[in-house]
């Protein structure tokens, strides 16, 4: 028998676990805004999402998603990305989204029960936080077609986590993508979880960067604490898929340090030792000592940092708890653009009995 | 006699079927080693066996679909949808193959399975998480439609929906999984399937409802009383067929009828109701029949969720409403 | 059980130092109660209680470093209500907070039913009879399952006014003995069609108007030839019904209430083989002399061949009968409800007047006008019928 076709899986990394470089860097990793303005955004999503699950611990939040270890993946692919450019997340990637211009307020607001924090002011066409877990694929794979169709220089970035890749969604959607060459890039986060199922029971496949090969679409994993390497990978990608080369699938290895939400308890499923072992992996010392080791930061600056970010949380919960309470017409006012006639009868009843509440 | 709530009666009937029925195989995402999100499969596992409670891919469709192949040879699958919010990927297995597969090969192949799913809001959820959608279940011939409102009805309807040799979809009320306990007598007794329960009688208007909204539906029955308005309440538990004996016998006594859902109002199940009891009752009733329902827009986010779930308030002006009429 | 970690303390420090602990294991602690202060590289922080409830663990003594986010304080919640307050980590879940309470179900229904029996009854019949004051419990339904029917209603009703009509009370034939002493009564015929429809009528006219009837004349001597009477008859009552609207009304007894009409729709009651026929003509104030002649013509012809469609046999807003055509002057016409008037026009004939210049004989035509008392005054009969007279004696 001769083979006819055959498929490689290469992983990226830039900064090892010790944040020593592995080899040359590329010119972003020269110009020092661009590497504190990464390492800035880490460590306020970091100290954000602590201040998220104090929340709802403390009753003022309803159930969250934590992000932290994820940091690197979802900050070094929005620096990758230009601002014409739209992002598909699911519901965890604070990182990317807030690079873009949505606060913390909006993210606050949603995990409040609070529709109001999908209305993100800034990034008007980035799409909001998607619960159906996969569903979300083929909306960007439709993104990226519009903007093949209009002929615009656009590209989308879609993620999914390594439990989402077992719906039959992505898949059709990757394979439109590939079929199509259409410039969309599917950043798989493998954190090793999907809730109480670990990768290895998801899926017999060695990676899940291949799970575009099936559908013609070449794969390429890197490691997810990286942030240079995942900022490298990402821009690769994308300038493939703005030259009309088609799509990527980016596999992101790194690992879920929380719960998967607040109301989750992962110490019944997960061994003390792999998360202890996960901690070591993590993002952000690695990059603080790549930084330092350049003489870009500190402790001095790393203190001064971390009560900037403070403050800023601290505004942004300001501007959460004293958002305008909801009426009972928010339940109606934006469902349709012309609505029919006899929704106004339930709409003043349900203005009657009111109800709802804020917090 | 375990005292339980209504997701620990669950359990214990997943339990006692397993260990009765070697056929008898669970599986879903998060069901095995986490025992389910929301612990209905607790233990399970560690019991019977990783080849009896299976961690599934997270794949709807694919729960459904592969359902319905282990049931053709002869397992009898207890499948879990981690909310019914995420049922959709799974309607096509469900009416597209499941609801059809014994009309189509003339009772040659059959699909003994029970999706069980949780049901309804009011547990500050995310969006998705707290979705009434029976009534795409209900439309489809071929499929059974089961909703238990207390600890002793899930055991005995659970237990009797896995001995169904047809599909069943139990829906489970998520608000009421803790809410209160009942004695529940493990001895594998099976409720029928097909019979609603009359849980109170009186003399001047039937209540009907379901699920979660029991709760506030015997609540306003109880506030109802304190005004000398004597209410039959009953329990539909079976959703599809519905016991429409039961419904229009108290009907013939009260004369009046208040229908209770969370689901929205438009093509909910309270319009089938109130559409067979117009047919079949009119010269009985002394007043239009009421529906008090969620609103017809998207369940909306938790901060809101209050407002739109049926109150006991509104239970009560609908049937101060008709006793006027 | 119910954990409580290490909650960052505002500083996005990683860990802190117990100090003191404020309360112990088995204290019941209100939220935001002082609970335990750590301090920090800075400062000493309280942490307040986050939950209501018991302490069941503490994590650590004074001088124990603590991370953040690392356990601190399990707590045992009371029972919830389904605030966020409590995280729902011990419930196991993945999204939200399931509410829990004390209530313990216990089985079998409450309640009991009375023993009273109730009418089946179509909701339109229970309201008709509500409204004739009726009490439809002691009726006998005569439908399938005792189903009360709207005849069942109507032949338990009593002598009150109804705007609808009622059936005739038929009497059996043997109660149509004859006082004198007739031995021969001949075959029962029984009234069909026309004739039955004219008995019905004519008793809830009977039984529900006040009929008041006003006589007058009108002098035709003055028309010019040509004229067509029907017509002119018409027109007059259209003159009539501008002087006084009254008498182009409906009257509701029941509700004791009056519609006035716009339009004016007449009856015109029309002589067949089989009885008593009103066809309608519609808007007559709206035709022309030779639109009416032509829709008079139509209605008289379809009247007699039996082929006018229901739609040109109701709704009339006032009558006309033109009863003298070979005999009798002056009459007293029936009112049909819920009409409240008609006019009858007499046999023509030539009368002997007093005119300013002498006696002399002028052509003349009787007018009978009844109207219902209980709805038109004898100021509004007589100023219609002025204005009518007013307009007949107009030479064209």
């Amino acid at each position: 028998m001769k083979t006819v076709a055959e498929f490689a899986i290469g992983r990226e990394q830039l900064l090892d676990a010790s944040g020593a470089p592995t080899g040359p860097l590329p010119g972003f990793a020269e110009d020092p805004s661009e590497l504190l303005a990464m390492y800035r955004m880490m460590v306020l999503c970091r100290l954000f999402d602590a201040k998220a699950v104090n929340l709802q611990r403390t009753g003022k939040l309803g159930t969250y998603a934590p992000c932290t270890g994820h940091e690197a993946t979802h900050v070094g692919v929005a620096a990758a990305m230009r601002p014409e450019d739209v992002v598909v997340p699911v519901y965890r990637e604070y990182g990317t989204l807030l690079w873009r211009g949505v606060t913390m307020t909006e993210i606050l607001t949603y995990w409040a029960g609070d529709e109001r924090g999908n209305d993100f002011a800034a990034t008007r066409e980035d799409f909001p936080w998607c619960v159906p877990i996969g569903s979300q694929s083929p909306h960007a794979a439709g993104i990226a077609m519009a903007f093949k169709v209009r002929g615009q220089p656009r590209c989308v970035v879609c993620y999914i986590g390594d439990g989402g890749t077992s719906q039959g969604a992505f898949h059709e959607a990757v394979n439109l993508a590939g079929a199509q060459r259409l410039p969309v890039v599917y950043v798989i986060v493998n954190n090793g979880w999907a809730i109480s199922v670990p990768a290895s029971a998801q899926t017999a496949a060695q990676t899940f960067a291949q799970k575009g090969l099936g559908n013609g679409v070449p794969g390429v994993q890197v490691d997810g604490n990286d942030v240079l390497g995942v900022r490298k990978v990402l821009a690769d990608s994308l300038a493939r898929a703005r030259g009309g080369e088609g799509p990527t699938v980016v596999e992101a290895l790194t690992y879920r340090l929380s719960d998967h939400t607040t109301a989750d308890d992962a110490s019944r499923y997960r061994p003390a030792a792999e998360l202890e072992a996960a901690w070591r992996l993590e993002p952000l010392p690695r990059t603080r000592r790549f930084l330092e080791a350049r003489g870009l930061w500190d402790e001095q600056r790393e203190a001064q940092l971390r009560a900037e970010c403070s403050a800023r949380i601290e505004e942004a919960v300001r501007g959460y708890q004293g958002r305008p309470p909801l009426g009972t017409d928010a339940m109606f006012d934006h469902l349709h653009a012309h609505p029919p006639a006899a929704l106004a009868a339930q709409k003043a009843l349900a203005r009657r009995f009111g109800g709802g509440e804020s917090h | 006699m375990p005292r339980v709530t209504l997701v620990e009666g669950i359990n214990l009937a997943l339990a006692r079927a397993l260990a009765d029925d070697p056929d008898v195989v669970v599986i879903g995402e998060d069901v095995g080693v986490n025992g389910g999100v929301f612990r209905a499969t607790a233990g399970l596992q560690q019991r019977f066996g990783k080849a009896r409670v299976q961690d599934t891919p997270l794949a709807e469709g694919l729960i459904a679909g592969m359902s319905l192949g282990m049931a053709t040879q002869g397992l009898k699958v207890v499948a879990e949808i981690q909310f019914m919010g995420f049922l959709y990927p799974a309607l096509d297995q469900i009416a597209n193959h499941m609801a059809r597969l014994r009309n189509r090969t003339r009772g040659r192949l059959t699909c003994p399975v029970v999706i069980r799913m949780p049901h309804g809001g009011g547990i500050h959820a995310p969006e998705h998480h707290s979705e009434s959608l029976e009534v795409l279940l209900c439309h489809h011939a071929g499929l059974r439609v089961v909703c238990p409102s207390t600890p002793g009805a899930a055991y005995g309807l659970l237990l009797a929906a896995i001995r169904e040799p047809d599909p069943v979809l139990f829906l489970e009320p998520t608000r009421l999984y803790r809410l209160a306990r009942q004695d529940v007598l493990d001895d594998g007794r099976a409720w029928p399937l097909d019979r609603a329960q009359l849980l109170q009688q009186g003399d001047d208007v039937t209540l009907v409802s379901w699920g979660a909204m029991l709760h506030e539906t015997r609540q306003a029955a109880e506030r109802l009383a304190q005004e000398k308005i004597g209410c039959e309440v009953i329990d539909l538990a079976s959703l599809s067929p519905i016991d429409f004996d039961t419904i229009l016998e108290s009907v013939a006594h009260t004369g009046r009828l208040v229908i209770v859902h969370e689901a929205a109002r438009t093509a909910g199940l309270g319009a089938e109701i109130a559409a067979t009891v117009a047919e079949r009752a009119l010269y009985d009733l002394l007043a239009p029949v009421q529906r008090v329902t969620g609103y017809d827009t998207v369940m909306p986010y938790f901060a809101m969720e209050r407002a739109y779930i049926p109150s006991v308030a509104r239970i009560v002006e609908a049937v101060r409403t008709c006793v006027k009429a | 059980m119910t954990r409580f970690n290490l909650p960052d303390l505002g500083e996005g420090l990683q860990e802190a130092e117990i100090v003191r602990w404020h309360v112990a294991v088995g204290d019941r602690v209100a939220v935001d109660q002082p609970m335990v202060a750590m301090e920090t590289a800075k400062a000493v922080v309280e942490v307040p209680a986050p939950f209501a409830g018991v302490i069941a663990a503490l994590h650590g003594k004074p001088g124990d470093t603590i991370a953040t986010g690392a356990p601190l304080v399990d707590f045992q919640l009371e029972a919830a209500n389904g605030t966020v307050a409590d995280a729902g980590v011990a419930q196991g879940g993945v999204v939200g907070h399931m509410p829990e309470t004390g209530e313990i179900i216990t089985a079998g229904h409450t309640g009991a039913r009375g023993t009273g029996h109730r009418a089946r009854v179509l909701p339109a019949v229970r309201e008709l009879a509500r409204k004739l004051g009726i009490d439809v419990e002691e009726l006998r339904g005569s439908g399938p399952g005792g189903v009360v029917t709207l005849d069942d209603l109507l032949a338990a009703r009593t002598a009150a006014p109804l705007a609808a009509v009622a059936p005739l009370p038929v009497a059996a034939p043997s109660a149509m003995r004859p006082a004198i002493g007739l031995t021969e009564t001949g075959e029962l015929e029984m009234l069909r069609s026309l004739r039955r429809a004219m008995a019905q009528s004519m008793t809830l006219s009977r039984d529900s108007v006040m009929e008041c009837t006003v006589f007058d004349d009108a002098d035709i001597e003055g028309w010019l030839p040509g004229g067509d009477y029907t017509a002119r008859l018409l027109r007059a009552i259209s003159a009539g019904c501008r002087a006084e609207p009254g008498l182009n009304a409906w009257f509701d007894g029941e509700n004791h209430g009056r519609r006035l009409f716009q339009p004016i729709h007449v009856g015109i009651a029309v002589d067949t083989p089989d009885g008593l026929l009103v066809p309608v003509i519609r808007d007559v104030a709206g035709r022309d002399a030779a639109q009416l002649r032509t829709e008079v013509n139509r209605l008289k012809a379809g009247a007699r061949e039996r082929s006018l469609p229901p739609a040109d046999l109701r709704d009339f807003t006032i009558m006309l009968s033109n009863f003298g055509v070979m005999a009798g002057r002056y009459a007293t016409p029936v009112v049909v409800p819920p009409a409240v008037a008609i006019l009858g026009s007499g046999r023509i004939t030539r009368d002997v007047v007093a005119t300013g210049h002498g006696i002399e004989a002028h052509r003349r035509i009787p007018l009978s006008l009844t109207f219902d008392h209980r709805c038109v005054t004898g100021g509004e009969a007589v100023r219609f019928l002025a204005a009518v007279i007013a307009d007949l004696q107009l030479p064209a």
